[in-house]
């Protein structure tokens, strides 16, 4: 539900950037989600999509997405799985359902393409 | 890049239409030059630097601040009222109570005499670091609002969204109500991860309801071993005394390093 709001935000830093570099035309946007920043990636997706085609300076402009692994420690076997998939159900190594995740935390502004 | 019309997402140009309409006159020349900049910054950085500076202001007014986080309907202005009830004439208390819509869970605490303030976030899911850094000058504008020991941060009834935003907290409380089940842990693990106390509330229901106080806790505590754990019913009184005491504590904390 913030997605919209977080992808405002992103536009007034790419805004600020685009002045600082004399473009006049963003034409990609790498960023880093990840599984557990707490932003959906199909809502925010969605957000850069409407907010982009109002705007001159992002208009058609593609968003890229890097999604970084995360790993899951298993709090019976202390089996470690790292993936950049959907959360495992379970551990795979003994079932345990109780997982504890580490890392994909963060949204990062990583890589902007202008002209 | 969608090659045929430069629309952005190229995968889902079958299910979504465009107001893009191909009979309008638009360019498709050759770019010029472009190029490409390195950035590497969070989408967060804004708010976790405001919420240090929230929490710098905390500590230099000396106020402990809690930022509550559970579903809609765990309890957590019902415990407030009777934290506040407990607690009068030993610690001064303020509240930012954070919801989508309406005023009525300030008028609750105001009822009870401690400085509050509302904040209504209009549709968001969760308050954020600017908003508490608002919400507590309206709240310091207050009768009683310049001395405050203890600053709960009642956050928007939401067990996902709250987690990601630092509102500049000394402690985060996580409340989970007997009735909600006690799965939370495993489907809300970011709630958990990021806290420094478990609450269980109303449990005075636990007759009626499956609940096993031993699992839940032990969930919690296996995802987050640094968990602090309690349960409680703000109804029967219940538990009360860890909850009042663990506050007791967060405040003698910052009173002695105040003296320090």
């Amino acid at each position: 539900m913030h997605e919209i709001s977080l992808v405002e935000g992103l536009f007034q830093q790419l805004k600020g950037l685009a002045a600082e570099n004399q473009a006049s035309k963003i034409i990609s946007v790498t960023m880093e989600i990840g599984p557990h920043c707490g932003v959906v990636l199909d809502s925010f997706q969605f957000g850069f999509d409407i907010l982009s085609a109002e705007d001159e300076l992002l208009k058609g402009a593609k968003l890229i997405v890097k999604v970084p692994p995360v790993s899951y420690q298993c709090t019976n076997c202390s089996h470690v799985e790292v993936t950049t998939g959907n959360k495992p159900d379970g551990c795979p190594a003994c079932g345990e359902l109780l997982l504890i995740p580490s890392g994909g935390t963060d949204l990062m502004l990583l890589q902007v393409e202008m002209e | 890049m969608c090659d045929t019309c430069g629309c952005p997402s190229p995968s889902d140009h079958s299910d979504h239409s465009h107001s893009h309409d191909h009979s309008q006159p638009h360019s498709h020349q050759t770019p010029g030059p472009s190029k490409t900049v390195d950035v590497h910054a969070s989408l967060f950085a804004a708010n976790d630097a405001l919420a240090r500076a929230n929490r710098e202001h905390f500590d230099e007014i000396g106020a402990v601040a809690l930022n509550l986080i559970s579903s809609p309907g765990s309890g957590k202005t019902t415990l407030l009222e009777h934290t506040i009830e407990a607690l009068k004439g030993e610690i001064n208390i303020g509240v930012i109570e954070g919801d989508i819509e309406t005023e009525r869970d300030a008028e609750r605490i105001r009822a009870k005499g401690v400085p509050v303030i509302q904040l209504t976030t209009g549709g968001a899911c969760h308050l954020d670091a600017a908003m508490t850094h608002r919400g507590f000058h309206r709240l310091q504008q207050e009768p009683g609002g310049d001395k405050i020991d203890l600053l709960f941060i009642e956050n928007v009834g939401n067990l996902v969204c709250p987690a990601t935003f630092d509102l500049g907290e000394h402690e985060r409380v996580v409340l989970v109500s007997v009735p909600e089940g006690p799965d939370k842990p495993a489907k809300y693990p970011k709630a958990f991860t990021s806290s420094h106390t478990f609450v269980i509330t109303k449990t005075d229901l636990l007759p009626y309801f499956d609940f096993p106080v031993p699992e839940a806790t032990a969930d919690a505590l296996r995802l987050n071993p640094q968990l602090r754990a309690m349960d409680l019913s703000s109804k029967t009184g219940a538990g009360m005394d860890s909850w009042l005491n663990y506050l007791r504590d967060l405040v003698k904390k910052m009173q002695d390093s105040k003296k320090a």
